[in-house]
């Protein structure tokens, strides 16, 4: 039999709609970066201040293969991912086990929440200062930066999770025979792991959010010292390098972990809740 | 381990087996209001007790680390009493509250209205949200350098920074209150003969309320802890920079009282916009951001 | 002969007789005919009550209740929304505990839950990260069962309950109808002594719910299971039940325990067959009146 002809997909209309999206937002993106351009080259403000996007472009490339403030921008960045990856590991491994404790053990509830939640509205910057006089100008320092601000969100979103498990599936769990330990690990805590995840994600954005606080009033490597350096220098571009640099890099720890999400949690249906 | 049921086995003995059981039933179960209070007093004496017994003269933990509570308590009471670096502490929190708002409601302006209209009319989310989703990974402390070196340190350069950071929740927030909200409930209106504008303010706003006020309660929260790491870099005054001097004239007592101010005060911003949203939405006491 | 001394032992709390229907005595009571002694119940409730303590004072859910089924026997509860129906079960399985009273199995005090005794819930309560196949090898893997076996054993239950097709599936993709199935097939794979069915067809359609009560009475004449029943369908009840024990409300206590022998003419039929028979219409007439009671005495 040859090709009958195709029958249009039902979903033909809003399907068309996506691309329509993404060629109004490209256009609107492209639109802004020459119009900044246009200015920047009219002289309108003067270079120092704003410069073109070629400018930020060139210095880029520049930073990526010469020494600027002690290390190169693959070397600053690298300084930072250390300090972020230390700091949210220690924050997931404590925060997740004690945000479930909570929500398992009710009576541990009193016990910690007090001084939890006295702690948890100092904003993670305001530990700066502290943090300087107790380790110095260190890794510890900043690791420990990034440990406050990514801690809470993991302890809070573990026990939230925890807390809204259907009562009835530990209820089933307990009929089958599971002891504590088994409905624990094997229902609750994967009932409960999306919950976990978002946290984690959260901690993760907070975490490298607050190093570049960090890097910019203490240390003498990273992306933030880089920028704070741009500002000594009055290198707008070097500035903006870092921004650009720190954007992109969250935005990539931001989707390589939802891609870890799908792949560990398979049972969610990832596609139908993108669809609603 | 206590033996687990099982036919086959010997019941366990109504008084051990019992007890266990009940042992159990005990941890997995809320403690009352008053144990609750009672625990919670508890632990915060405790630890507060380990805190002056670790710090006491010849403890394990020097005062230059972490100064006693007593020290702390004095620190306030000096604080509050005589000016510190050129200004009264008042003046100081006032400063920071001044940028503080100033930034967030200056975001609100931008941004309420921004978010309404991405939300509302699909071309305008087509436009404005690539350009959101670029900025957004952006750190708002990111921008404090570049706000230097364009503003100067100054008050401007802090509410710059405060309004980048409330900008992105006040926007988000309001773009997806109204995006999601049921569209039966616009056809429903329509049907009883709501004009575009009536929908869009009577049923619309309305009920993307709670999630506009959840979302100006993230600004805030941003706004604050962007402005004291502000303030650690560009001001002559403020909490952040009370906190900063301290730390470089190693006075911990103030050190501490500035931080746990900040924490108080963002404690309160958060509480008090809950207040606000029960005001502004009573039907929606069980909203989430 | 033997039809009659069943009948005999069935449990009545109301002492009025009616017409067509067998009555007795007391729980447990031997039939005066019956020589042998009175054999052990398999699952029995003594005095089992419960009360619930609120922000309102005490609230009684459950007056003392004695229930006792015998080995193999179907005993199908129902009453109205509220009456403690649900209490019972949970009870029953050892899932909460009585106020007062006690659960036996073979005569010796029960303990907590365990897959001697299991449940199917009315909302399914499938654990959503297991597949198929590893809802229903759950509590075989928690009793540390060897991989042989369970698999065996999950292979057995997956085709009795028609799920082949599904075993790699997750819960959220399947129908309703299907979770239900799963849910089924789990309660049965740890071979139970005794299974507890808590309003299992309740949150079906209409269509589905007839196919999978033709399952269970199908299910019924292979295995022989011990099972007591939760439902508000007085149609459901007469269908599958043994026995009939009707509820009343607040607080919930055993009305009346009619019994509904073997050989009426309409077993083996479809439900929907059985369900224009006389004599079917007769039972179910008997035990809507006492529930329609119940609601309007509120």
């Amino acid at each position: 039999m040859s090709a009958s002809p195709p029958l249009a997909p039902p979903s033909a209309r809003p399907r068309a709609a996506v691309p329509a999206a993404l060629i109004v937002g490209a256009a609107s993106i492209a639109t802004l970066v020459v119009a900044w351009q246009v200015v920047a080259m009219a002289g309108i403000v003067p270079a120092r201040v704003l410069p073109t996007p070629l400018d930020v472009a060139l210095r880029f490339a520049t930073l990526a293969v010469e020494t600027f403030s002690g290390s190169t921008l693959e070397g600053h960045a690298l300084a930072s991912l250390t300090r972020w990856v230390i700091g949210a590991a220690c924050a997931i491994a404590l925060g997740i086990p004690l945000g479930v404790a909570l929500a398992w053990l009710p009576p541990l509830r009193p016990v910690i929440a007090p001084a939890f939640e006295l702690l948890r509205f100092i904003p993670p910057f305001a530990w700066v200062p502290i943090a300087v006089l107790w380790f110095g100008a260190s890794t510890t320092t900043q690791a420990l930066i990034v440990f406050i601000a990514a801690f809470p969100a993991c302890v809070i979103n573990a026990h939230l999770g925890v807390s809204l498990v259907d009562p009835i599936l530990p209820r089933a769990a307990a009929m089958l025979g599971a002891g504590g330990v088994a409905t624990l690990r094997r229902v609750v805590l994967p009932v409960a792991a999306p919950s976990i995840f978002t946290g984690v994600r959260i901690a993760f954005s907070n975490g490298w959010m607050a190093l570049v606080g960090a890097e910019l009033v203490v240390g003498k490597q990273g992306l933030g010292f880089l920028i704070s350096q741009g500002q000594i220098n009055d290198s707008v571009t070097t500035i903006m390098v870092g921004m650009i640099a720190i954007g992109a890099l969250g935005a990539l720890i931001d989707f390589g972990f939802q891609r870890v999400e799908r792949a560990w949690l398979p049972w969610l249906a990832f596609g139908a809740k993108r669809a609603s | 381990m206590a033996p687990r049921r099982s036919h086959a086995e010997p019941v366990p003995t109504a008084t051990s087996g019992g007890a266990t059981r009940a042992w159990r039933a005990a941890w997995r179960r809320e403690p009352g209001r008053a144990a609750w209070t009672a625990i919670a007093i508890g632990s915060l004496c405790v630890m507060l007790g380990a805190w002056a017994w670790a710090t006491r003269p010849g403890g394990a933990i020097p005062a230059l680390f972490l100064p006693p509570p007593g020290d702390v308590a004095a620190s306030f009471v000096r604080l509050v009493s005589r000016p510190y670096l050129g200004s009264t502490f008042g003046a100081h929190v006032l400063s920071s509250l001044d940028v503080v708002i100033g930034g967030w409601l200056l975001a609100g302006a931008v941004g309420l209205p921004l978010g309404i209209a991405m939300g509302w009319w699909r071309r305008a989310r087509w436009i404005a949200f690539p350009l959101f989703q670029v900025l957004r990974p952006i750190p708002p402390l990111a921008w404090i350098p570049l706000a230097i070196v364009w503003l100067g340190i100054g008050e401007p350069a802090r509410i710059f920074v405060v309004f980048v950071a409330a900008l992105v929740p006040w926007v988000m927030n309001s773009m997806q209150a109204v995006h999601s909200i049921d569209g039966l409930l616009v056809r429903a209106a329509r049907t009883l003969g709501a004009s575009d504008r009536q929908i869009l303010t009577r049923v619309v706003c309305r009920t993307a309320l709670p999630t506009l006020v959840a979302g100006a309660r993230i600004a805030l929260g941003n706004a604050w802890t962007t402005l004291i790491a502000a303030e650690l870099l560009a001001a002559t005054s403020g909490l952040g920079y009370i906190a900063l001097n301290a730390s470089r004239t190693l006075e911990m007592g103030i050190l501490l009282v500035s931080m746990l101010v900040i924490g108080v005060l963002g404690a309160a911003f958060s509480f008090g916009m809950q207040a606000l949203a029960r005001v502004f939405a009573p039907w929606s006491r069980g909203a989430r951001t | 002969m033997a039809r009659v001394r069943r009948e005999a032992r069935i449990v009545t709390r109301d002492a009025a007789p009616t017409p067509h229907i067998a009555h007795s005595a007391a729980v447990g009571a031997v039939s005066p005919r019956d020589a042998s002694p009175a054999p052990v119940p398999k699952l029995e409730l003594r005095g089992i009550a419960k009360t619930f303590r609120t922000d309102h004072g005490d609230v009684e859910a459950l007056a003392p209740c004695d229930l006792a089924v015998r080995e193999g026997e179907l005993v199908m509860v129902v009453g109205p929304s509220g009456c403690g129906k649900s209490t019972l079960m949970s009870i029953a399985a050892g899932l909460e505990a009585p106020t007062s009273g006690e659960v036996r199995v073979d005569g010796r005090p029960a303990g907590p839950a365990g897959p001697q005794r299991t449940v199917v819930f009315q909302r399914f309560a499938l654990f959503p990260s297991e597949t198929v196949e590893g809802n229903i090898a759950f509590g075989l893997t928690v009793a540390g069962v060897a991989r042989a076996e369970r698999e065996a054993r999950v292979a057995e239950q997956l085709e009795l309950m028609g799920l082949a097709r599904f075993r790699r599936a997750w819960p959220h993709e399947l129908s309703g109808g299907m979770q239900q199935r799963v849910a089924i097939a789990r309660a049965l794979a740890v071979r139970p002594e005794i299974l507890l069915m808590d309003e299992p067809f309740g949150a079906l359609d209409a269509q589905t719910r007839t196919v999978l009560q033709g399952e269970i009475s199908r299910l019924r004449r292979v295995m022989n299971y011990t099972v007591l029943f939760i439902t508000h369908s007085v149609e459901e009840a007469v269908y599958l039940g043994d026995r009939v024990v009707v509820m009343s409300s607040r607080p919930g206590r055993i009305r009346r325990d009619i019994a509904i022998p073997h050989d009426e003419p309409w077993r083996g039929l479809e439900i929907e067959d059985a369900s224009m028979r006389e004599e079917f219409i007769r039972y179910k007439r008997e035990i809507w009146e006492l529930i329609r009671t119940e609601i309007v005495r509120e």
